[in-house]
């Protein structure tokens, strides 16, 4: 299925936490300041239902989604109020992915895990949740994957700060 | 009959230590098997035949610092790798040599400004005695350092400790 075809099913459906779909466009020529966007088709889903989405997903015959190729967030900018997590569906039957994005709050970020339906989203939860501060509520093992376990501050938001040293290391 | 049976009967051989024993720690520089990055591959091919860094008496490759004369840092250090180095270094024995090869080991290379877990150089957690340039370096590059650590070796005297600046 093409993205229109998922999109449309899941709609029928009644998918809980299915928001609306985004398509890549051309700037507009009448207004100057719209620059279009690029990139793949996306559905937007709620946080608060992102489990229960993705066990739709998951468990319907005609999307067949077996594979959560990969789970990622990110700060669109240092002004914005929102964290982005993204995922990558996958369907290794039905040969098509899906892109899913669930915006969440910065203040006190969270979202729910998906490491029980999708096992492979444990290490990219720990992973995220050590560069952007996002919280996995009930992730089972939520250790730093990549930074020192004492490390400070998370590296990958806009308004990050360089540590001035680190165990007695200088880091300028 | 082996050549040299029988040929310095009755003869004396004199030298002086520090040559002789220079002459021997330069041809015997152990590196530890150490690669910490893309810097490594260029290290494994001077360990191979084309290259063959064995002609230094280098080529002896130690899987334990405790064996090892000469640390090759090979690639970018990060903080949680630092800590590592460190021991390791401590683990090996006197005399001991450290080439920081490449220019993430030597300053940090392309992750100076925004690599925020980078060490902005080996030299900052041990003693280094040789700096290598290049991204990575060639074969050829390691090996001119490698040489550049035997002359140093050979500048040095046994009765002073050799001069470590950091």
């Amino acid at each position: 299925m093409d993205f229109q075809g998922i999109y449309d099913h899941l709609k029928a459906k009644d998918t809980p936490g299915l928001l609306t779909a985004d398509h890549p466009r051309l700037p507009d020529p009448e207004n100057k300041k719209d620059k279009g966007r690029f990139g793949s088709p996306f559905v937007e889903v709620d946080p608060q239902h992102i489990c229960e989405f993705m066990v739709a997903c998951r468990d319907d015959d005609r999307l067949g989604f077996d594979l959560l190729a990969d789970l990622s967030a990110a700060d669109p900018a240092e002004e914005s109020e929102e964290f982005w997590v993204l995922y990558q569906l996958l369907s290794i039957n039905h040969r098509h992915r899906l892109m899913v994005k669930s915006r969440i709050s910065k203040e006190g970020a969270n979202i729910n895990t998906l490491s029980g339906i999708f096992r492979a989203a444990q290490w990219h939860e720990r992973e995220c949740a050590e560069m952007f501060g996002i919280q996995f509520n009930g992730h089972p093992d939520p250790r730093n994957m990549l930074l020192p376990d004492d490390w400070e501050g998370y590296p990958l938001r806009k308004d990050y700060e360089f540590p001035e040293e680190y165990h007695g290391i200088s880091c300028v | 009959m082996p050549i040299l049976q029988n040929a310095f009967e009755e003869n004396l051989l004199t030298t002086k230590v520090d040559w002789l024993l220079n002459w021997a720690k330069l041809n015997s520089v152990w590196p530890m098997t150490f690669g910490l990055a893309c810097c490594a591959i260029e290290m494994m091919a001077v360990g191979a035949a084309h290259h063959d860094i064995d002609r230094f008496g280098a080529g002896a490759f130690r899987a334990t610092p405790r064996q090892a004369d000469l640390m090759i840092v090979a690639g970018t250090v990060n903080f949680k790798m630092a800590e590592r180095i460190k021991r390791l270094y401590d683990q090996m024995p006197h005399p001991k040599y450290v080439i920081a090869m490449g220019a993430c080991a030597t300053g940090g290379g392309p992750y100076y400004k925004y690599g925020y877990t980078v060490v902005k150089g080996v030299d900052r957690v041990v003693p280094v005695d040789v700096y290598i340039a290049g991204c990575p370096p060639r074969p050829e590059a390691l090996l001119e350092g490698l040489m550049a650590l035997q002359r140093k070796i050979r500048a040095t005297a046994v009765v002073r400790k050799p001069a470590i600046t950091a």
